[in-house]
């Protein structure tokens, strides 16, 4: 080991000595600047991953549609299926209706679903608050539970639809009868957009509703896990003829998705000036040191040290402090998110905010997920920014003249 | 006669103190023989000290020659900072031992520096101590040793790289009499099996006369019997040691 590295790992643990005060607060800051970044990073992956499957519940991978009413899905749906990546492709209609109930009217989102589970793209059957699958028949609904407040309907009330077709009729001046719906179930997927206004109801309902007779709008494509979205659509367009469209849930959302990274991104920026002044922190204590030690480097001068080397020596303490720091962080941020739940929890109790947290945020339970790339890139900068702290220290050292350090006494 | 293995040759140097230049050398000549051990003595303020961080190459002088083993010495200049790890040791009046580092670590320091085989160098550093007589002290620390022992760590570490030349600036400086009267034997006894030359920078008129030559630094001119130029320095005609002064 070069002598610098050995003299700066003594220093910063000296044998048979306590750990320096300077040193142990310049560490603890990197320390909590670390394991803040790691936290907060992790449970924003959190909140992203849980509203990214939440889409993928609620859209499906993928949808591919032909901007009008698709006649031959058949065909297409099979082509889709064809593909290794696909796990179910499952036609659709979707549109917009008139709901009314006791005179209390809303415009809510009305989807097709299929009936049996394995057929359907979207997971249906996990978000029923009440209600099961079987219920569902052609003169039945699930309704998305602000839908369902809204109109003050719960299972085994009965609504009133209008569909765009009846204004059709209308115009024709032919009897308008509204088509009378059973709630048979609530459903309720987490993604405000979904949960605020959407009905779902059997696709031979809603092709009967929009007088699609045998078409549909388009098909659902869920996808074996491990598959990239983009990749197969990209794939099944090259295999779809004119005017199939394959658009993956990250081409549809993509304006979403980029504010979720953005604000991922001015959080982690935001969040690394805490490493920077942690870092400050590192220059004073080695600042200290170089002036504690001035006879010392003046020493390791005249018996043969060059001024690099000892330039070397204080950033190479930096670097070790970063690391000593950032290992640390990265050990309390793991404890802290593993008992997050309990900490939420206390904070709960304490400031009663447990129904409020239920309420706005739909958790209780912190959601964290964990991305290799968050961890390369907050230990990568604590280290470097820490090493970098050590710079104007080395060159102050680097600078001293054994002569000078030698009449400092 | 063998060839000087340190040679000053007129020495100059000065200090700016804002409009006021100090001279403190005013053209030092200095030769001195493999395993010779001279002392120089001088009143404080004298300049032995800047001497010293001058025959070291520490620092720089406005004019003159510096030559180890025949060859110049740059101040600054690349190479200079390795040539000193095997040249010189150097011993000073505080110590300067490292107090992270125990014993063994302080004196196998400038072998750490020189590059050198650790493994082969810890033997020679542990024969050191055994020399300096502190075989039972090797891991303690500066704070656990008493002066005398410290300066023995010292010379121990300056014997290290098996200098040529050993600078010892006051080493019995903070050392009580007697202590300072063991080192000094210590620090003879152990040039003397080394061959190593010894230049002492000393106040102290007994040890400096158990020296081969002595020499005296006196308004920036050293007073050589064998080899300071004739300057004519005005100290009278006789050095501190009562010796007839031959400089001139």
């Amino acid at each position: 080991m070069p002598w610098y590295f050995y003299i700066a790992l003594k220093q910063l643990f000296p044998t048979g000595r306590r750990f320096h005060f300077f040193t142990a607060i310049s560490t603890a800051g990197v320390m909590l600047g670390v394991a803040l970044l790691i936290i907060v990073q992790s449970v924003m992956n959190g909140f992203g991953h849980e509203i990214r499957s939440r889409i993928v519940d609620t859209n499906a991978h993928i949808r591919v549609e032909g901007g009008s009413i698709l006649r031959d899905w058949e065909a297409v749906r099979a082509e889709i299926a064809s593909d290794p990546a696909v796990k179910i492709a499952s036609p659709y209609a979707h549109g917009v209706v008139m709901a009314q109930k006791d005179n209390i009217p809303a415009f809510p989102l009305i989807r097709s679903i299929e009936l049996e589970p394995e057929l359907e793209a979207i997971p249906v059957e996990r978000y029923l608050r009440s209600g099961h699958m079987d219920l569902l028949d052609d003169d039945s609904v699930f309704l998305s539970s602000g839908l369902a407040f809204t109109l003050g309907a719960r299972p085994g009330s009965v609504i009133e639809v209008y569909s765009p077709l009846m204004l059709e009729r209308l115009k024709r001046e032919e009897l308008l009868l509204p088509r009378e719906l059973e709630v048979v179930g609530i459903f309720e997927s987490g993604w405000q957009q979904v949960d605020d206004n959407t009905m779902l109801v059997t696709l031979r309902l809603m092709q009967d509703l929009y007088g699609l007779q045998n078409g549909v709008h388009g098909i659902a494509v869920r996808l074996h896990p491990g598959h990239d979205a983009d990749t197969v659509a990209r794939r099944l367009n090259d295999r779809l003829p004119m005017p199939y469209l394959a658009r993956s849930w990250m081409d549809t959302n993509q304006d979403f998705l980029f504010i979720l990274q953005l604000e991922k991104h001015v959080l982690f920026f935001l969040m690394l000036f805490i490493v920077v002044v942690a870092a400050f922190s590192i220059t004073s204590s080695l600042l200290i040191t170089v002036v504690r030690k001035t006879r010392e480097i003046g020493l390791f001068g005249a018996l043969g040290g060059r001024p690099r080397e000892i330039a070397a020596c204080f950033c190479f303490q930096g670097f070790l402090l970063g690391l000593a720091g950032t290992g640390l962080g990265v050990v309390l941020a793991l404890t802290v998110l593993h008992f997050r739940n309990d900490i939420v929890s206390t904070f709960a109790q304490i400031t009663q905010s447990e129904e409020a947290l239920r309420r706005f945020y739909q958790f209780v339970d912190l959601p964290v997920y964990f991305e290799v790339r968050d961890f390369v890139v907050i230990v990568g900068s604590a280290v470097l920014i820490s090493t970098f702290a050590g710079l104007i220290p080395a060159w102050r050292a680097s600078r001293l003249k054994p002569t000078e350090a030698f009449r400092s006494e | 006669m063998s060839e000087p293995v340190l040679r000053a040759r007129g020495i100059r140097k000065t200090y700016r103190s804002g409009d006021k230049r100090i001279e403190v050398l005013r053209g030092v000549d200095l030769a001195l023989r493999p395993g010779e051990n001279i002392s120089i003595r001088g009143a404080s303020g004298s300049g032995k000290t800047t001497l010293i961080h001058l025959l070291a190459g520490l620092d720089s002088c406005e004019e003159g020659d510096l030559l180890w083993e025949g060859r110049p010495v740059r101040p600054g200049k690349g190479g200079l900072a390795r040539r000193r790890t095997t040249f010189l040791g150097m011993v000073f009046q505080a110590f300067y031992l490292v107090p992270e580092l125990n014993a063994l670590e302080n004196v196998l320091l400038p072998a750490r520096i020189a590059g050198v085989n650790i493994r082969e160098a810890t033997e020679r550093a542990r024969g050191l101590l055994d020399r300096v007589g502190l075989e039972e002290r090797v891991t303690h620390l500066p704070t656990q040793l008493s002066g005398g022992e410290m300066q023995r760590v010292a010379i121990a570490r300056a014997l290290m790289n098996h200098p040529r030349v050993i600078l010892a600036d006051e080493p019995t400086g903070n050392l009580d009499e007697v202590t300072g009267g063991v080192m000094m034997d210590l620090l003879l006894s152990v040039c003397a099996e080394a061959g190593t030359a010894l230049v002492l920078v000393t106040h102290n008129r007994p040890h400096a006369e158990r020296m081969e030559r002595r020499l005296e630094l006196h308004l920036g001119l050293l007073n050589d019997t064998a080899f300071a130029p004739p300057a004519g320095p005005p100290s009278g005609g006789e050095t501190e040691t009562g010796e007839p002064d031959q400089s001139g």
